[in-house]
């Protein structure tokens, strides 16, 4: 195994700010694009990765690199094999000490998650960082690709980015010609919130035929009263079913009898870990999503 | 008003010791809370790295992360507990603290406003200094507007302004999108993460303890009530102006270094006092000796205490200062 020699040159790289000696006798430097848009480079394929924030977990581990990833952060519970991995603390805050002491070699960061402080620390500390902020289906198969090729996981990741690409196509297709149904996604409960149309779960409902009643709404995760729900009527109130911790959030609305969805019974869970987080059980989520919109579809 | 026993010191040798005893013990917490983290090191490896020594992992950690740290907390501490003395004074009101004139509240809104805009870093502390420095002009300018600045007219005009701050705070966090809510929220508590450089504070801190030292006799009379000052000779308008001032500059920058946290203002001043007596001469520096002391280990504490996850270190100054503060107070020295 050459990992072992790796982390030592890496060390040495890294404490003594050469590099292109050892870059040269492993592997070619790697160039991607992040969602900012900068260029992220590595003299070689990383081999300590941290991951903060449990999509970019996630999706390291869709890139077939999770066996190099050394930190993550809480909530990071899927794949399995993440939980095991030693946490730097919260997104939203990071213990930097025991980040830094796990000397990683790259690091992916949470553009909206993460304290932009504590990451530009690590970037000052010449950490390279890749920024992680997906909007759109695509951007969850291009941050695979991206990751398999800064981890040197290029084949692995390549097929996980196709598999998801060939998925959502064929849901594209399926439902292109489906039936518009009105459809109300409850994020959250108190306060009521769901997203615009600039949202990617908003897109997973467009993606099953649905539409998204709050669409236009100007901000990103909008605060409604349930008036507002009332107002636009919507055939369809899907919301997150979050495993154990059983909500009764969809009891709510079967007081209100004049609701098309209390109506027609369409008030429906999906598993809010396929649907809340942009990573590729994205797929899955939205598979399941489709078929609760074909139940309300069927009911008309 | 303040209805301290006042205990005067007339001794310099009583000014002094008490002082090399806080410098001690300060000293003390700054090498201990560099010694500890969530990453252990030895005593002896944290003393290499602090000579340039050792392995570079431990420089960085120790130079890069650590030091800069608990110099911020130190300095932030200092700046409050100080600023914190000079409000009771100037106010004569023991329910003072640096921010009961709404300084804080001007701070975290332009603070808050940053995040909002996705501005981070200096430009970030140079809005929330910003926030704090009108807040102060505004308070100040209201309340002196007849051009004879009455104590209860300023605390009025300042606890009303902290009240339209705080509403705008909570508007804000209202409408802000939920992602940014938990970093404007640890910014709320006081958080020295975003600590990067300690040097400011400590730029502001020590050339204020000096301008001080003379000003301690005055500020005894002061702390009397303004006609005995007036009647003893101390130029009350001016000194009463220039505390105002100075008060709001260490509360600024304090803010600006760590957010707001709270508690330390208001409590490390009573506490000094119900162990010490009311001599400002000793009360002022000494603060900022055990104002420091109390931020750095409650940091260290925030830091460390439930590792890797942080905690805001405001959380960690009330609770070590509630039930100390309650003590004090239960031996009846208050």
């Amino acid at each position: 195994m050459a990992n072992p020699m790796r982390i030592v040159s890496f060390m040495l790289i890294w404490w003594f700010g050469g590099g292109a000696f050892a870059s040269a006798a492993f592997a070619e430097p790697v160039c991607v694009e992040d969602d900012r848009g900068l260029s992220v480079c590595l003299d070689h394929p990383a081999v300590r990765i941290a991951a903060l924030s449990p999509g970019a977990t996630e999706l390291i581990y869709a890139a077939g690199a999770g066996d190099k990833v050394v930190a993550v952060v809480s909530y990071s519970d899927y794949p399995e094999a993440a939980k095991s991995v030693t946490s730097v603390g919260s997104h939203t805050r990071l213990d930097l000490e025991r980040l830094i002491s796990l000397q990683p070699d790259l690091v992916l960061a949470w553009g909206t998650g993460n304290p932009t402080e504590q990451i530009e620390t690590l970037a000052r500390l010449g950490l390279p960082v890749y920024y992680v902020e997906a909007h759109e289906f695509e951007d969850i198969a291009r941050n695979i690709e991206n990751m398999g090729v800064l981890a040197g996981t290029k084949e692995l990741a390549n097929l996980e980015a196709m598999r998801f690409r060939t998925g959502i196509q064929a849901l594209q297709e399926r439902y292109k010609e489906a039936a518009p149904i009105k459809t109300f996604y409850q994020i959250w409960d108190e306060p009521l919130m769901t997203m615009n149309g600039s949202h990617y779960m908003s897109k997973a409902v467009n993606l099953c035929g649905g539409v998204n009643v709050f669409a236009d709404s100007p901000r990103l995760i909008p605060r409604l009263s349930r008036e507002a729900i009332l107002l636009k009527n919507p055939e369809v109130i899907i919301t997150g079913d979050r495993g154990e911790l059983k909500t009764d959030w969809l009891n709510t609305w079967l007081s209100f009898p004049d609701l098309v969805a209390t109506q027609r019974g369409n008030l429906f869970y999906v598993p809010a870990s396929l649907v809340q987080r942009p990573t590729p059980r994205l797929l899955e989520g939205a598979q399941i999503l489709c078929q609760r919109l074909d139940t309300a579809r069927a009911r008309r | 008003m303040l209805d301290v026993k006042t205990r005067h010191l007339t001794n310099r040798r009583s000014i002094a010791w008490p002082l090399v005893v806080l410098a001690g013990v300060s000293l003390l917490s700054i090498v201990f809370s560099v010694t500890q983290g969530s990453v252990s090191l030895s005593p002896y490896s944290v003393w290499q790295a602090l000579l340039g020594q050792g392995s570079g992992l431990n420089q960085t950690l120790v130079l890069e992360l650590r030091l800069p740290r608990v110099m911020a907390a130190f300095a932030t501490g200092g700046l409050l507990a100080v600023a914190g003395a000079l409000m009771q004074i100037l106010l004569r009101n023991p329910l003072a603290d640096p921010y009961v004139l709404g300084i804080s509240g001007g701070a975290s809104v332009a603070a808050l406003a940053a995040i909002l805009l996705g501005i981070s870093g200096i430009l970030m502390s140079g809005m929330a200094f910003l926030g704090a420095v009108l807040s102060t002009l505004l308070v100040f300018g209201l309340a002196s507007r007849l051009g004879n600045m009455a104590t209860m007219r300023l605390l009025l005009t300042g606890v009303v302004i902290a009240a339209g701050w705080g509403a705008l705070i909570t508007l804000m966090l209202a409408l802000a999108p939920p992602y940014k809510i938990p970093g404007m929220l640890y910014w709320l508590m006081g958080d020295l993460s975003y600590a990067s450089t300690p040097w400011l504070a400590w730029c502001v801190l020590v050339p204020t303890c000096l301008i001080l030292m003379p000003l301690g006799r005055s500020l005894n009379v002061l702390a009397r009530g303004p006609l005995q000052a007036a009647a003893l000779g101390v130029n009350v308008k001016s000194v009463e102006r220039l505390v105002f001032l100075l008060a709001s500059l260490l509360t600024a920058i304090a803010v600006t270094t760590a957010g707001s946290v709270g508690f330390v203002g208001l409590v490390v001043p009573h506490m000094l006092r119900m162990v010490l007596g009311n001599d400002q001469r000793l009360i002022l520096p000494a603060s900022a000796l055990a104002g420091g002391c109390l931020v750095t280990l409650a940091d260290t504490l925030a830091r460390t205490v439930i590792a890797p996850e942080q905690l805001p270190v405001g959380v960690i100054t009330a609770l070590l200062g509630v039930p100390t503060f309650l003590y004090l107070l239960q031996r009846g020295r208050l």
